[in-house]
């Protein structure tokens, strides 16, 4: 899956140990994970002890050392998302999809996690989907979004 | 040339040489600061924030753990405080309510003052003292494990969960593990944990040299002072 | 593009530009903030550009994109100049009625212009709008006026000029007097004295030295810096070249977070022009000082917008703090003096230098000087960000400029400061935004989040919703953090769980002063505040949870229950559609009915009824 794609990105950074988290980033960005692979190849590369690169990807949460879903859809619980009743997007994610925050569907489908603020405060509640952020979210807004994803999927795949 | 500073601690004005923490100074002439995550030799990290001592300085105080705090000339510590004994019973308690079977923990409640517990107990078998990760990374140079994971998930574990070749095998970290140390009756059975106090009035029990707590076994023997209670 | 060697080129750049402005007819601004992007002004933009294409207008008319304006409810924000004036809600559909009424015939479109929520009136010109005329804007005035992406718009409102001083005619120490002089303290939260902390810097003896711009922002409802970076991040710039200057640093880093991804794009592009034009690099204007920036990322974590950590970050380690014995400017990045100052901080220096210490230190209180950017989010009608001299009282941020209860609950109380700060209740709004005033009271001035609760608001629910956040962003290296919120969290969630007792409350002090005193770290020293801060003003809600086990907001689901009204149940079924865990039943046209033991009392279903038949008790 992910064999050929990092390492482009290894080929292209000098060998610091400073790099590190950097590097992590960007095979996160390609690949949507940090294979087992990678990281044992950045360890060579960077000269930072396996142990280390390991904690990097266990410490900061924009790593997974499992693959994420194809939609990947970040919940903001910030304070001011939260006292707008953000909680209850969770709910209802969770209850359609059946995920909690880190899971992602059985069928590869979404990935769900909450993420503690975006930034976007004076808009809450807010959600970023597919790199595109939404302001203003209800648990009904949330249901069409999703069921017009699942249904541009299909269709995607029926043109396949 | 060495050269020598004084400082004040608890009264008792000490000369170390320079470079020296305020632990290692207090450990050197008998004034027992309890501690957890501290091994003579090794860089301190200040985790376990037992060894908490109050600072004086132009009228205000500070408190700082004495592991990280390098002495300067002229400092004042005071290491039994009300403060820092009130901070250190909390601290321990709080250790002990995690792991109440390990009898280094219950000696180090003992000794820090602890004498009921008001959490409900856990049953871990490790206290992220981080011994084990320093011994690995600094004496032996293999960092074959060391801590994973943020907050409440962290843990000591190896890359992957799977033992690396560059592992030495010396089981230095099984030895200098605080956990390792076989309850005294047993594993306790869970749900009836208890602070028996049993393990502190083997101080004047232990083998080796009198007034050796069982609690220096982790580390070098040192001469302590028995504290009046 | 141009290539600056001499201090006085940078002026007749400026001149140039300023020119090249005067040449449009039409100046037409629009906000491209991260808040108005989701609005879709992107569209807006490109509507417009289109439009004017269309009518070969292009030459007439400027279109300039900006970061955040700071009014975000009311995006995406459109002014015009000449005339000032000002619509909000733009869409992309109202594009061609701009360009034919206003660009052209000089007529305002009324059903754009913002309406006053308190006193209905329309309102046609930025300038007289409430919500910004009540405010200071000494740095989000100019968001308003650059298009990030370009530094000529900087140099043309002057941008660089302060370096220009400082590199002709001023000596390190003669900066830094300035910046002490001007009583500007940190704006990240700590609000230690600035000039004091370049000096000790400046002081430290090294042969390398770094400053670094904190972007990290990790307080929820805090957004300040996001909106000063992406919409203006020359001014951080020069304010480090400037700071650069004064320590004798050579390097610096602007470390941004992860989910600012237009900051980070914005930082890296003013990097490169600044770069291009040689105002960054070696031999800057020619002056000798040799500076350079990079961008380094978050990745995730809260705890490394703590200065040790934020710098073990960029060295590429886990972001553990490490105690503070010996403070950062004698030994930070790669053991090195660093000073690190947050971005609101940086941007404030071009400004002191060119108006003068005595300008800024004018506004404020006695030991808070200057202004202050807050983010004021939560239940009040006009949200967004708010720029107030410090002193400000609290009841006239969030009355006079934010227009006070959003939806006809009372307001109860307005949290300051993060995680980090505290609840502070109504009778204490007339305490002023002052470093010391907060601090003393149980609170901070923090970052500048501001979030402002109404009766709907469980006090209880705020600090359990606190303490699940740190916990969640604790390092986890020392024990009281680690261990004590949990043990805190433990117990507040008993509490909302129909579960607390009183002792259970004593308990709860007692590891909170712990946590404070023992904690390695800010983050942990700091955590119970949002903890003590409730218990010190609304331990009536604490008790009527454990005594009566009743929540007097309605919000904490374990001691709430849903039902359903029969007098006013139509039966229409939306309830039933709504209901994500499929706990309601009930035929069309009847009463519907809701399992207890199903329900999770998320309260979606309240939301959807019109007949307001959903109860919660």
């Amino acid at each position: 899956m992910s064999a050929v794609q990092y390492p482009a990105v290894l080929d292209a950074v000098e060998g610091c140990p400073a790099d590190l988290i950097e590097v992590l980033q960007d095979i996160q960005t390609e690949c949507s994970y940090l294979p087992e692979d990678a990281l044992r190849a950045v360890s060579e590369k960077l000269s930072v002890p396996l142990i280390e690169v390991f904690r990097a990807a266990n410490f900061f949460k924009a790593f997974t050392l499992v693959p994420r879903g194809r939609h990947l859809i970040t919940v903001c619980q910030g304070t001011a998302c939260h006292v707008r009743g953000a909680s209850r997007l969770l709910d209802a994610v969770s209850g359609l999809l059946e995920v909690s925050p880190g899971e992602t569907t059985g069928d590869g489908a979404f990935t769900l996690e909450a993420v503690n603020c975006l930034g976007a405060c004076a808009l809450g509640p807010v959600l970023v989907m597919d790199g595109r952020c939404y302001a203003h979210m209800t648990p009904d807004k949330l249901r069409r979004l999703i069921a017009r994803t699942i249904k541009q999927d299909e269709e995607g795949s029926a043109n396949d | 040339m060495i050269k020598y500073l004084s400082l004040t601690i608890d009264g008792a004005t000490i000369s170390v040489p320079e470079g020296t923490t305020v632990l290692d100074a207090a450990l050197e002439y008998g004034i027992c600061i309890p501690h957890l995550c501290h091994i003579p030799g090794i860089e301190p990290i200040g985790a376990c924030r037992v060894c908490l001592v109050e600072v004086l300085r132009n009228g205000s105080s500070r408190i700082t753990a004495s592991c990280t705090l390098e002495a300067k000339e002229g400092m004042v510590v005071l290491a039994h405080s009300e403060t820092v004994l009130k901070a250190r019973r909390c601290v321990a308690e709080m250790l002990v309510a995690e792991a109440p079977n390990s009898r280094a923990i219950q000696d180090l409640a003992v000794k820090c003052g602890v004498t009921e517990v008001r959490f409900p107990f856990r049953n871990k078998d490790c206290v992220l003292c981080g011994r084990c990760v320093r011994v690995c990374s600094q004496i032996w140079q293999a960092q074959a494990l060391g801590f994973v994971g943020r907050g409440k998930d962290r843990h000591v574990a190896l890359p992957f969960d799977t033992r690396p070749e560059f592992c030495k095998r010396c089981w230095s970290c099984i030895d200098i593990c605080p956990m390792t140390i076989t309850p005294c009756n047993g594993p306790m059975v869970c749900g009836e944990e208890y602070l028996c106090a049993q393990c502190a009035s083997q101080l004047s029990m232990s083998k080796g040299t009198e007034d050796t707590c069982s609690w220096c076994r982790l580390g070098e023997g040192f001469q302590c002072s028995r504290r009046s209670q | 593009m141009i290539k600056l060697s001499t201090p006085e080129e940078v002026a007749q750049w400026a001149e140039r530009e300023r020119r090249e402005r005067s040449k449009f007819d039409f100046t037409v601004t629009m906000c491209a903030g991260t808040g108005c992007q989701t609005a879709a002004s992107p569209a807006v933009i490109e509507a417009m550009r289109d439009e004017l294409n269309r009518l070969g207008l292009h030459n007439k008319v400027k279109i300039r994109t900006t970061g955040c304006h700071g009014f975000c409810e009311q995006g995406p924000l459109m002014v015009i100049e000449p005339g000032n004036i000002f619509y909000r809600t733009v869409r992309p559909e109202d594009v061609a009625e701009i360009v034919s009424s206003t660009l052209s015939n000089n007529e305002v479109v009324e059903r754009l212009c913002y309406v006053d929520p308190v006193s209905g009136e329309r309102i046609a010109t930025e300038s007289d709008i409430p919500f910004y005329k009540a405010q200071d804007r000494t740095l989000l005035r100019q968001n308003r006026l650059v298009d990030p992406c370009r530094i000529e718009d900087y140099i043309a409102i002057g941008g660089y000029s302060a370096l220009v001083k400082v590199l002709t005619s001023m000596k390190p120490d003669e900066v830094i007097s300035q910046i002490k002089e001007s009583g500007l303290r940190g704006r990240g939260g700590g609000g230690y004295p600035t000039g004091r902390k370049w000096e000790q810097c400046r002081a430290a003896p090294a042969d390398e030295k770094y400053v670094i711009c904190n972007a990290d922002e990790g307080d929820p409802g805090a957004y300040m810096d996001r909106s000063v970076l992406e919409g203006n991040p020359h001014s951080v710039l020069e304010g480090m070249l400037i700071g650069a200057f004064a320590i004798g640093a050579r390097k610096g880093y602007i470390y941004v977070r992860k989910e600012y991804p237009l900051a980070v794009e914005h930082s890296k592009k003013a990097i490169e022009q600044a770069v291009e034009v040689g105002l960054l690099g070696e031999n800057v204007l020619g002056s000798g000082l040799s500076f350079e920036v990079k961008v380094a990322r978050g990745a995730g974590a809260f705890v490394c917008g703590e200065s040790t950590a934020l710098m073990a970050s960029v060295e590429g380690k886990v972001g553990e703090p490490r105690p503070k014995d010996v403070h950062t400017v004698e030994e930070g990045l790669y053991g090195k003096p660093t000073n690190l100052n947050n971005v609101e901080t940086w941007a404030n220096v071009p400004g002191i230098i060119n108006e003068g210490a005595q300008l800024f230190a004018a506004k404020g209180t006695a030991k808070s000087k200057g202004t202050k950017i807050f983010a004021l989010t939560g239940m009040v009608k006009n949200t967004g960000l708010v720029e107030v001299p410090m002193g400000t009282p609290l009841r006239h941020i969030i009355f006079d400029i934010g227009g006070g209860a959003a939806n006809g609950n009372a307001i109860k109380a307005v949290q300051t400061g993060g995680p980090s700060g505290g609840c502070l209740p109504v009778d204490k709004f007339d305490l002023p935004v002052d470093f010391e005033a907060l601090s003393e009271a149980g609170s901070m001035v923090g970052s500048g989040g501001m979030v402002v609760m109404d009766e709907s608001t469980c006090m209880v629910d705020v600090a359990r919703y606190f303490l699940a956040f740190l916990q969640d962003e604790s390092c986890g290296k020392c024990v009281p953090c680690r261990i004590g919120l949990d043990r805190m969290l433990e117990i507040v969630t008993d509490i909302t769980e129909g579960r607390g007792t009183m002792k259970q409350l004593d308990l709860l002090e007692d590891v909170a002063e712990t946590v404070q005193i023992a904690s390695l770290c800010a983050l942990g020293k700091t955590a119970p505040n949002p903890v003590l801060s409730t218990l010190k003003y609304f331990r009536p809600e604490y008790e009527a949870h454990i005594n009566e086990k009743r929540c007097p907001a309605g919000v904490c689901r374990a001691l709430i229950t849903y039902s359903i009204d029969p007098e006013k149940c139509t039966g229409c079924g939306a309830c039933l559609r709504a209901c994500p865990h499929d706990a309601i039943d009930g035929n069309k046209k009847e009463l519907h009915s809701i399992d207890q033991n199903t329900c999770q009392k998320c309260g979606i279903c309240r939301d959807e009824c019109k007949f307001d038949a959903v109860l919660v008790e």
